[in-house]
């Protein structure tokens, strides 16, 4: 169940910033997408667990470059949320890993992938909620959100001062 | 990288980005890596409260025998939702069926069984805790833990079971037993005659010598049976059990020893074992089966060890011995072990040497060429050189070529009385 789910993932998130990117005939960039996407599938073949973190991270560079050069919202966002499903389920494969068939790994699995897709739908909801209303950038919200990054990016350095 | 850093780096940058760029989509993306991040914390697993409980189906087994190990966990905190546990195994032993690491889920105040099955070699093994890690659903935030569950395990020596060792301390002990005690008395072989007394039994007269005598009676008295101490020295050095390429023939010498003590138990004896080795491991002579426990367990810990200081036998004090008794040394001897042995003998000890034969040993595990065939016969001639010392210091040797097992190699060598000293059987 959980390898068909993230197949699944990563096939929806290449392929929706393949598609994006290919609409706006930016052919050289889907190509890129489309080679990340084959090397993540082959990599959850090898079992090379830290690909998929670095996969998200191309992914989200990928979607920021899209949103940059006006592809749309829509392809650009689903690619970020499907590349954080199949990282999520990459991570969870790995500790599958130690579940003995006595153990409840099919109740673990079905728990996790119904999580997960419901936090994926309420996030895709938002984005399209988001996409829909177009909030006018006001200065004031530049402010608050200037305010948020900083105390996130203080607890950040913080996080990582005590690592 | 904790996996919540690398999202919150990611949810940063996005929204970084966005900032600089003023591009709403940007910030619109870090939404849904916010809300995952969000549901990470706030199912984040308290402290875990955890107890566990260890249960084996057996706390001393035979070599490669399978026991059975059981870890209840009780959760007496709250619920987690992904709980995975490590049982740490010594490396010694082999995982035979089931897994050390499990992942479950345990609501609160439940609990969940896990079983496996390990067997091993000879050894004593601790099994000291378990380490934990509760994390919430999306394995974003964890507490990591060890949890104290002791448990131990000891894998006994095969024990070969021998009819009956026969030995001649010249002193015994004052309770019955089957050793002969060099005195008159009742018993079951002949050891002289005496004047007859009143109370003797009319059967004990000797009608022969009595016959020849008009004036009185004569009685036949039997040696007395006695039990008597022994001391068995097992040899742990280094130099003196391993060989090519780390092989060891201590395995042998534990079964030696086991045996021994086993037989020497069942005859009623006071039985103490030394293992002489990177230090001074002493099982202090006792009776019964109380002490043939405690030796086996001794035997279950002994390991080979390398010492400067009890690199030669000198620190085998001959206080540790009851004057006079009978001593067991289990060693594949070195050259230098001669003066200490004959020593021993000098002191009154009855000394028996049991010696698995180091050479043939060895030689099996090199290839055939003909410098090692030279060398090995060189070797043999110094070993036979030392054996005959010994022997003319009165030290009885048996040599025991291991590849046959020591009970039907060893054991009717053992069975049979051999006069004080002069002795040497080289088991074959």
């Amino acid at each position: 169940m959980t390898i068909i789910a993230l197949i699944l993932s990563i096939i929806l998130s290449t392929g929706s910033l393949f598609y994006g990117f290919h609409e706006q005939s930016l052919d050289a960039v889907s190509r890129w997408v489309l080679i990340l996407g084959i090397a993540w599938l082959v990599s959850q073949w090898f079992k090379w667990n830290w690909f998929s973190s670095l996969a998200l991270f191309a992914s989200i560079v990928f979607a920021a470059i899209g949103l940059w050069t006006g592809v749309f919202f829509g392809w650009m966002a689903a690619g970020a949320v499907f590349a954080l499903f199949a990282w999520d389920m990459s991570d969870f494969r790995q500790r599958l890993r130690f579940i003995p068939h006595d153990d409840d790994a099919r109740g673990m699995e079905r728990r996790h992938i119904a999580r997960l897709s419901l936090l994926t739908l309420l996030g895709l909801v938002l984005l399209s909620a988001a996409s829909l209303l177009q909030f006018k950038f006001t200065f004031e919200w530049g402010v608050f959100l200037v305010i948020v990054t900083l105390i996130g990016l203080t607890q950040l350095v913080d996080w990582f001062k005590k690592q | 990288m904790k996996r919540f850093i690398f999202l919150s780096t990611i949810i940063y940058t996005l929204l970084l980005l966005g900032l600089v760029s003023l591009n709403g989509g940007l910030i619109a993306t870090a939404i849904p890596f916010a809300l995952y991040l969000l549901y990470g914390f706030y199912n984040a697993p308290e402290s875990p409260q955890i107890r566990i409980e260890r249960k084996l189906s057996s706390d001393r087994a035979a070599p490669g025998t399978d026991v059975i190990v059981t870890l209840t966990v009780h959760n007496d905190g709250g619920s987690i939702e992904e709980l995975s546990i490590e049982d740490k195994l010594s490396s010694n032993l082999t995982l035979r069926l089931g897994s050390t690491r499990h992942l479950f889920r345990l609501p609160k105040g439940s609990s969940h069984a896990l079983t496996y099955t390990v067997a091993g070699p000879r050894g004593a093994y601790n099994f000291e805790s378990v380490q934990i890690e509760a994390r919430d659903g999306l394995g974003l935030i964890h507490h990591a833990k060890t949890i104290p569950t002791a448990g131990q395990l000891f894998v006994f020596p095969d024990v070969r079971r021998l009819k009956s060792v026969v030995i001649r301390p010249r002193k015994t002990r004052v309770y019955a037993g089957q050793i002969p005690a060099r005195a008159g008395g009742s018993g079951t072989d002949f050891f002289g005659v005496r004047d007859y007394q009143p109370g003797d039994s009319p059967r004990a007269i000797n009608w022969h010598a009595s016959a020849r005598h008009a004036d009185s009676l004569y009685a036949n008295e039997f040696q007395q049976e006695r039990v008597a101490d022994v001391g068995i020295v097992l040899d742990a050095r280094e130099r003196a059990n391993l060989f090519h390429e780390g092989h060891s023939i201590f395995e042998h010498s534990i079964t030696a020893a086991a045996a021994l003590s086993d037989a020497l138990i069942a005859q009623g004896n006071r039985v103490g074992l030394l293992v002489y080795g990177s230090y001074l491991n002493w099982t202090l002579p006792a009776y019964g089966k109380f002490q043939r426990e405690r030796i086996l367990h001794s035997l279950a810990r002994a390991t080979v060890g390398h010492s400067s200081v009890f690199e030669g036998l000198e620190h085998l004090s001959s206080r540790m011995f009851p004057p006079e008794s009978q001593i067991i040394l289990v060693s594949s001897l070195t050259n230098d072990d001669l003066d200490i042995v004959v020593q021993f003998r000098a002191r009154g000890y009855q000394v028996l040497v049991v010696s698995p034969d180091p050479i043939k040993y060895e030689i099996e595990l090199l290839p055939s060429a003909k410098h090692v065939e030279i060398a090995s016969r060189v070797v043999r001639l110094e070993r036979n050189l030392l054996i005959r010392k010994l022997e003319r210091a009165g030290v009885q040797v048996i040599e025991w070529d291991v590849s046959k097992p020591f009970d039907q190699a060893v054991g009717p060598v053992l069975m049979r009385p051999h006069s004080q000293g002069f002795v040497h059987w080289r088991v074959s």
